[in-house]
């Protein structure tokens, strides 16, 4: 998996990559928790919360940002940031996860919220899954 | 999709240039833009118009889609757009008011001259450091049960006051008097209501603040008596918004909108530009959940006052004096108001998105000491430049549906800023100018340094030369709390 940050006037820009659509999205959860939080995931090896979250959206791009959108609600409620997901169901338009985190005493940033503008998850040629994601901060 | 260039554009006057209605065949009214010539060509470097030229294309859209001249490009509608709907058939977009519904700015007065608290400055600065919470996702002293949510979210600003957070002698000087009635808790997600349970009379972060202030400059004697306002006088500017909850208001709306739009037939160049018929039943939804999240953000405010207060009376003791509010407006909201399409008085739905409501002389809306001004517009500069207060005009209400600019406006990224200033030395630097700065990381001075933002006396120029608003006062920082 690859996460890449872009440079963007306002906001928080990020690039993800995964050989899977697992993979994509976790990258993407993984991405999200190192702008909230300094450190993100790579700081911890147990992850002690855990949710679950279902989700059902439109579409593959959507049903990405909505569980972005999902996780980052669930992030300032518990005072926590997120790493994985253990998928019972991952389609184009609907996902049923277990997700785990660990909690936190503050955020590095405060994430308004995970927007649709510019995100398109598409399967390129060497079949990764790929989108561009951006945190109105 | 073909980019907005300079060519594109007529030049309606020395301020006012448009996109015309033959530049792409979906708009349905002209984009305008309120700008300089040297700011336009600065807007024309990002996609801020084409966003805006979208906005022209929404249904029901009326007389023209706009920007102010501190427009930026955001998501769906640029930042500084303005655009009025038709009441109540004309579609209402979550996207058009942005994420931090209700985000604003209120200017409180002191009866001090800055020197009679120069040498109380530092010890002001870390007191109001100390009783305003900032910072990421940091929780104030209140903890809301669901009930007293439900009562923040009906009753505003007021809600403060009753509870003993706040002046009743405010409640006239805040914009719809700190109270959308339309507002219903129901309409706000379990979700909202959670990530806002702990979050009233707290700033946020980003380009969030408390600033202590003096009023360097009068350019209009006549209004700057009426509002109270007069050379070198101490004021403390707040701005901030609805926090947590708004933004969850704004994510869940844009959701259920995406979903719903396929039933009114309604599609859209960008998701974030969703939106549904005012008088649908979803967009009735948001319409009431907004003016829930708008409500909490005037009680915000109001108690973020009360927290200021405390602190100014703790450091300056018996002799503190008031610090009594001139006018707390929304520069992030949706209002039904009457304006002049085709020379007729009619009904709108009002978007404004980075963009400040600017009421002429008369209106009566206003409190009545601000009846021969004009009411009070505040647009706060980035952290150690000069901000304003302007005052409304009658020519604002046919030119730009009584809206005025909102800020400095972005220029550069975050990463950028990040790349280019060193923050421990630009504190020091405002130091050295007089400027007590207190923030909760150097990441957050860094990421707001001034050369982050465009020059605000440039953006406020031009509003005052195009006639929309009148300039009437210019104040500097000498302490600014951020997180």
């Amino acid at each position: 998996m690859k996460i890449e940050f872009l440079p963007h006037t306002a906001d928080v820009e990020m690039r993800v990559e995964g050989s899977s659509m697992e993979e994509l999205f976790v990258a993407a959860i993984r991405g999200m928790a190192q702008v909230l939080r300094e450190g993100g995931c790579s700081i911890r090896d147990t992850y002690p919360i855990t949710l679950r979250i279902e989700i059902q959206a439109p579409d593959l791009t959507c049903l990405l940002i909505d569980t972005l959108s999902d996780i980052l609600a669930l992030s300032f409620i518990n005072k926590a940031v997120f790493c994985e997901a253990h998928f019972t169901e991952l389609t184009q338009n609907h996902l049923a996860a277990g997700i785990s985190g660990y909690e936190v005493d503050g955020f590095d940033e405060e994430i308004k919220a995970v927007t649709y503008h510019g995100a398109d998850v598409i399967q390129s040629a060497g079949s990764s899954w790929e989108t561009r994601v951006i945190f109105d901060i | 999709m073909k980019k907005v260039l300079k060519s594109h554009l007529i030049a309606l006057s020395d301020y006012f240039w448009e996109v015309p209605v033959s530049f792409r065949e979906d708009m349905r009214v002209p984009a305008r833009v309120l700008a300089s010539e040297p700011l336009l060509d600065a807007i024309l470097e990002d996609r801020s118009l084409n966003q805006l030229v979208n906005v022209a294309c929404l249904p029901g859209i009326l007389k023209a889609a706009l920007v102010m001249p501190d427009v930026h490009e955001g998501y769906g509608f640029p930042i500084g757009g303005v655009a009025a709907t038709a009441y109540p058939g004309g579609v209402i977009s979550p996207g058009g008011i942005g994420y931090d519904i209700n985000c604003g700015v209120r200017l409180l007065m002191s009866d001090k001259d800055l020197e009679d608290i120069r040498d109380k400055l530092e010890a002001l600065s870390r007191e109001f450091y100390a009783c305003i919470p900032s910072g990421m996702g940091r929780g104030g002293m209140l903890r809301l049960s669901e009930d007293e949510m439900d009562k923040v979210l009906q009753e505003g600003a007021g809600w403060a006051v009753s509870r003993g957070y706040g002046s009743e002698e405010d409640l006239p000087f805040i914009e719809s008097l700190g109270r959308l009635p339309d507002a219903d808790p129901s309409k706000v997600s379990e979700f909202a209501k959670k990530r806002g349970a702990d979050q009233l009379g707290t700033i946020g972060s980003g380009n969030h603040f408390v600033e202590i202030d003096y009023v360097d400059q009068i350019y209009d004697k006549e209004i700057a008596g009426a509002f109270g306002l007069r050379k070198n006088q101490v004021v403390v500017l707040i701005h901030t918004g609805s926090r947590g909850l708004g933004h969850q208001v704004a994510t869940d709306y844009i959701r259920i909108m995406m979903a719903a739009m396929p039933k009114y037939h309604i599609s859209v160049p960008d998701r974030e530009l969703a939106c549904l018929p005012f008088d649908s039943q979803e967009g009735q939804d948001y319409y009431k959940a907004m003016c829930a999240a708008a409500n909490y953000a005037w009680c915000n405010r109001e108690i973020i006052s009360w927290e200021a207060r405390k602190a100014w009376e703790t450091c300056l003791g018996p002799d503190a004096g008031s610090l009594s509010l001139l006018y707390d407006v929304a520069h992030n909201i949706a209002k039904i108001e009457t304006h002049h399409i085709s020379g007729r008085p009619e009904k709108v739905i009002v978007h404004r998105k980075g963009a400040t409501r600017a009421f002429a002389p008369g209106d009566l809306a206003l409190p009545d000491s601000f009846s021969g001004t004009g009411q009070p517009v505040l647009i706060p500069g980035s952290m150690g430049t000069a901000s304003y207060v302007l005052a409304g005009t009658e020519a604002g209400h046919e030119l730009t549906f009584a809206s005025c600019c909102h800020g400095a406006g972005r220029r550069l990224s975050r990463t950028a800023a990040k790349r280019q200033v060193n923050a421990p030395l630009l504190k020091q630097q405002l130091r050295d100018r007089g400027i007590f700065i207190e923030a909760g990381s150097f990441k957050g001075i860094a990421e707001e340094a001034p050369l982050a933002y465009k020059d605000i006396d440039q953006v406020v120029e031009t509003v005052s030369n195009s006639g929309i608003a009148v300039k009437v006062a210019r104040l500097r920082p000498v302490a600014v709390i951020k997180g």
